[in-house]
């Protein structure tokens, strides 16, 4: 065992930046020693763990941030990135102010970390969030929805839905174009997957999503598909750990054929004749579930979806983490041209 | 092929142009970073400080670590078990798990390994927790269903951070905030006659604003009008001032979790450093009501092999004539003290400021105690005169304690310019009072005597200048730089303080919004996202021995 260990940790150090292959190891690391083969978390050593920023609402590099609580009964919070203006920082009764164009995307974003991990005010998701306001010139709205195991699904899609409602209905928000909100839909990993779920409630509730944008979206089912086999273990993920998170999110007893986890298996509702959004979907192909992501964009593709497939070779989970390779370019190009689209 | 950090690793698309930073520009990044001894720029920002020259070595050390723990599951229960520290610094977080596998910490033969989470520390020794049934649950982590912690990281004390949490609804007062800024901004450019105006419409608007901002801006207002017409006096009467603010602060203790969690998180941190004393003396430099030494009395009842003895030195106001309560209080101790079987001394000094102590008024022996120093929101006070908090460090340094736990608001209310101290007021004390609006299930009198209490600390925030503005709050990165300057190194608080912290707010059922955060070795305490107490632990700089 220990001899192909040593094999996949030389094999994940040729493909990713040295500064890149550390910070995912870390996490790696951390993370294998929060779950609890009982199926249990270690929430307050997580807690311990994660590196957190505060919101700013002294701009940095053009973006500021604040928190709302938005439902002061249940402390749903989310935080709202937007670019600044020329001038000074925004006072507190600025900061909901209406936003200054014809037309102004707002992005709905959901933080990954496999339903488990991390929150909206993680480093790693404060800075991935910031890039988006100035890379789409959009409001981002970051969910800190409740997380497994303590909170089981539906409890990520609820939270999901409950923000999409606040910012649909949020006045400061509407462009000035139509006087409506221009939402979109992003998340990576288990923020992908609830992308796609909260896009579902969308369209069945009549609420216009512009698109969805899911990177290395978090999907999954009972069998063991060839990319699962052959990449397990060889870039920081194992299908083991996938199997930890699938049943900690999942309502006891449940097994990955729920549409949860698998949205084009066989106990799914068809997409056909629903105007689903569009979608960008982005999969590296070093991820050992792009199969089942793969699987996820040809679903849309025959229910007669829109949708836009990215699959980057090379690229290893969390790319999009650091901007030190090429896919990490790529990828927000494609994102700014994906939401610029419907803001012409 | 040659390995850079910076470079990527697959040929550019043939179709892209000149979108992000070349080749050429990545590898001279890389090759900067490799020659400097600074942190990888791009790390840092997510929180983790590793320095480029390092990168290699801490690669090497998390395979080493993977070696360990792929070959059984122990090493991961026992990682699980044991204390970690400061996980920003990367380098020596790896390297400790790696001594942890390699060296497991035998918890009974060797009480200095503090490695070992014991959570012997009972809750409930701390007093006012007694009303409070089902403490056995708090030790189930998974019990809860409820909405998940979040902590924030702040900034070096290089860059301001505005930390803004808003409560979406009714209650923001939007009118009322816009008016109380305009007022303090007249007041900046010293146009008195338009804050007079302002002021006038702030109390008109808070009188009508239901919830915790109608409070903060009654006392804001009431504030900027003193400041306005130059009204502020400080208490002339020393005594009546203190014990008055004794009170309040008790009201405090009781109504909210911040002076518990400082108390609990100071002692975690002193009961590790005196973990193989014999003999402990605490210095407290601002002893109040004693509230946070029964628990501590108990923690040390506690350990194995019997308690060390303990001696307490209590530092307060000037007495009144014919009446000792700081003599009193000692008697209240040494009782608690005498039924946790605990050998007890305490002596009581008076001091008008922290700067007028000497080492010798201490008695300290150095020979057979262990020496504590404990500062519960009294350092900033020493800001308000020009030297003074040099004196008191330098005092703190001569008896040499080994360790320092330092208490004190997360905020910076020490700014130069009015108008930013007033902003950064206004944001820290409408997160507290909203925090306190919380709590619904409190008496009332412990409510308002809180917020009084918090309230005279806004008055002296914004009403006061020179040597009477006391509340002159400063962030923790900026008492690091002082600490640091002032020759003193930190000493880190770790995931046990954190979890037990953590499962000290989970009592508080009602205010769900507590969150417990770990800041490159503090503890904060905060409402929301914004932190609100930092408890920190210092040390001599060099010399002396050293925990890990």
């Amino acid at each position: 065992m220990a001899g192909s260990e040593e094999v996949n940790l030389i094999e994940s150090k040729t493909v990713v930046p040295l500064n890149t292959w550390v910070l995912i190891s870390n996490f790696k690391l951390a993370y294998n020693l929060l779950r609890r083969p009982d199926g249990s978390f270690n929430r307050h050593l997580a807690e311990f763990l994660d590196r957190k920023v505060p919101a700013n609402a002294n701009p940095v590099n053009g973006v500021f941030s604040f928190d709302v609580i938005i439902d002061r009964q249940t402390n749903m919070l989310s935080r709202v990135y937007r670019p600044a203006n020329a001038g000074p920082p925004p006072s507190i009764t600025d900061l909901q102010n209406p936003v200054d164009g014809e037309i102004v995307p707002v992005i709905v974003f959901f933080h990954g970390g496999s339903f488990a991990h991390s929150s909206a005010n993680s480093a790693i998701y404060d800075t991935l969030c910031r890039r988006l306001v100035g890379l789409c010139g959009a409001v981002v709205v970051s969910v800190n929805y409740r997380r497994a195991p303590e909170n089981r699904y539906p409890c990520a899609y609820d939270d999901g839905w409950a923000v999409l409602n606040w910012v649909n209905s949020s006045s400061w928000l509407k462009s000035k174009k139509d006087s409506k909100v221009h939402i979109f839909l992003a998340g990576d990993s288990s923020g992908g997957n609830i992308v796609h779920n909260v896009a579902l409630k969308a369209v069945e509730s009549g609420i216009d999503v512009l698109g969805n944008i899911l990177l290395n979206p978090m999907f999954g089912g009972t069998e063991r598909t060839e990319s699962e086999k052959r990449l397990d273990g060889k870039y920081f993920v194992t299908v083991r750990d996938r199997d930890w998170y699938w049943r900690a999110f999942l309502p006891e007893g449940e097994d990955r054929e729920h549409p949860a986890c698998s949205p084009f298996g066989p106990r799914s509702k068809s997409l056909e004749g629903l105007s689903f959004p569009k979608s960008l979907v982005v999969v590296a192909g070093l991820d050992l579930i792009q199969d089942w992501q793969l699987k996820y964009a040809e679903g849309l593709k025959k229910a007669g979806q829109d949708v836009k497939l990215l699959y980057l070779e090379q690229a290893t989970i969390g790319f999009y983490l650091l901007p030190n390779n090429n896919h990490f370019h790529t990828v927000m190009d494609e994102i700014a041209a994906f939401v610029n689209a419907e803001c012409q | 092929m040659k390995r850079g950090h910076g470079e990527t690793w697959d040929p550019p698309p043939a179709s892209r142009s000149g979108e992000g930073p070349s080749m050429a520009d990545k590898k001279k990044v890389a090759d900067d970073n490799n020659n400097n001894n600074m942190d990888d720029e791009l790390l840092a920002v997510l929180g983790y400080k590793v320095r480029s020259s390092e990168m290699a070595e801490v690669a090497q050390k998390l395979e080493q670590l993977e070696m360990v723990l792929s070959n059984d599951d122990v090493g991961s229960t026992v990682l699980n078990d044991t204390v970690h520290y400061n996980p920003s610094d990367l380098s020596t977080w790896v390297e400790s798990m790696l001594s942890e596998l390699n060296n497991p910490a035998s918890s009974d033969l060797d009480p200095t390994r503090s490695c070992v989470d014991r959570s012997e520390y009972d809750l409930r020794a701390i007093p006012g927790l007694s009303a409070f049934p089902k403490v056995e649950e708090v030790f189930d982590e998974e019990a809860s269903s409820k909405r998940i912690r979040l902590g924030s990281w702040c900034e070096s004390a290089g860059e301001s951070t505005r930390s803004v949490v808003v409560v979406d609804s009714q209650e923001t007062g939007v009118r009322l905030v816009h008016a109380l800024v305009a007022c303090a901004e007249a007041i900046q450019q010293e146009n008195l006659n338009l804050a007079d105006a302002l002021v006038k419409r702030v109390g008109t608007l808070a009188a009508s604003q239901a919830g915790a901002m109608g409070k903060v801006a009654t006392y804001f207002a009431q504030a900027l009008a003193r400041r306005i017409y130059r009204d502020y006096t400080a208490e002339t009467d020393v005594t009546v001032g203190s014990s008055l603010e004794e009170v309040l602060q008790m009201h405090f203790y009781d109504s909210c979790p911040y002076l518990k969690f400082a108390h609990f998180t100071a002692n975690q941190a002193i009961l590790e450093a005196v973990a193989t004393a014999r003999r402990v003396h605490v210095i407290d430099l601002g002893l109040n009501q004693g509230m946070q030494w029964p628990a501590l009395m108990q923690a040390l009842a506690l350990r194995p092999g019997g308690p060390p003895s303990f001696r307490l030195t209590g530092i307060g106001p000037p007495q009144k004539e014919n009446s000792d309560s700081l003599q009193q209080l000692g008697w209240k101790l040494a009782q608690f003290a005498q039924n946790m079987g605990v050998e007890f001394e305490f002596k009581g000094l008076a001091a008008e400021s922290l700067s007028d102590l000497e080492p010798e008024m201490f008695e300290t022996r150095p020979d057979s105690e262990t020496l504590v120093v404990n500062s519960v929101f009294e350092l900033h006070r020493l800001l308000a005169r020009s030297g003074s908090i040099e004196k008191l460090l330098n005092t703190v340094k001569a008896v040499k304690p080994s360790i320092i736990t330092v208490v004190e608001q997360e905020a910076n209310h020490n700014g130069i310019v009015f108008l930013d101290r007033f902003n950064e007021a206004l944001h820290y004390y409408s997160s507290l009072f909203d925090s306190l609006e919380d709590s619904y299930s409190l008496p009332s009198q412990d409510r308002v005597m809180s917020e009084v209490y918090l309230g005279r600390q806004i008055l002296n925030v914004v009403a006061a200048e020179g040597s009477d503005r006391v509340e002159r709050h400063e962030t923790v990165a900026q008492w690091r730089i002082r600490m640091k300057s002032a020759g003193f190194d930190p000493v880190h608080l770790g995931s046990s303080a954190f979890k037990q912290a953590s499962m000290l707010l989970s009592l508080y059922a009602t205010g769900d919004g507590y969150r417990v955060e770990e800041n490159d070795g503090c503890l904060m305490i905060g409402w929301q996202t914004r932190p609100l107490i930092t408890t920190s632990a210092w040390k001599l700089a060099g010399g002396g021995e050293s925990r890990r």
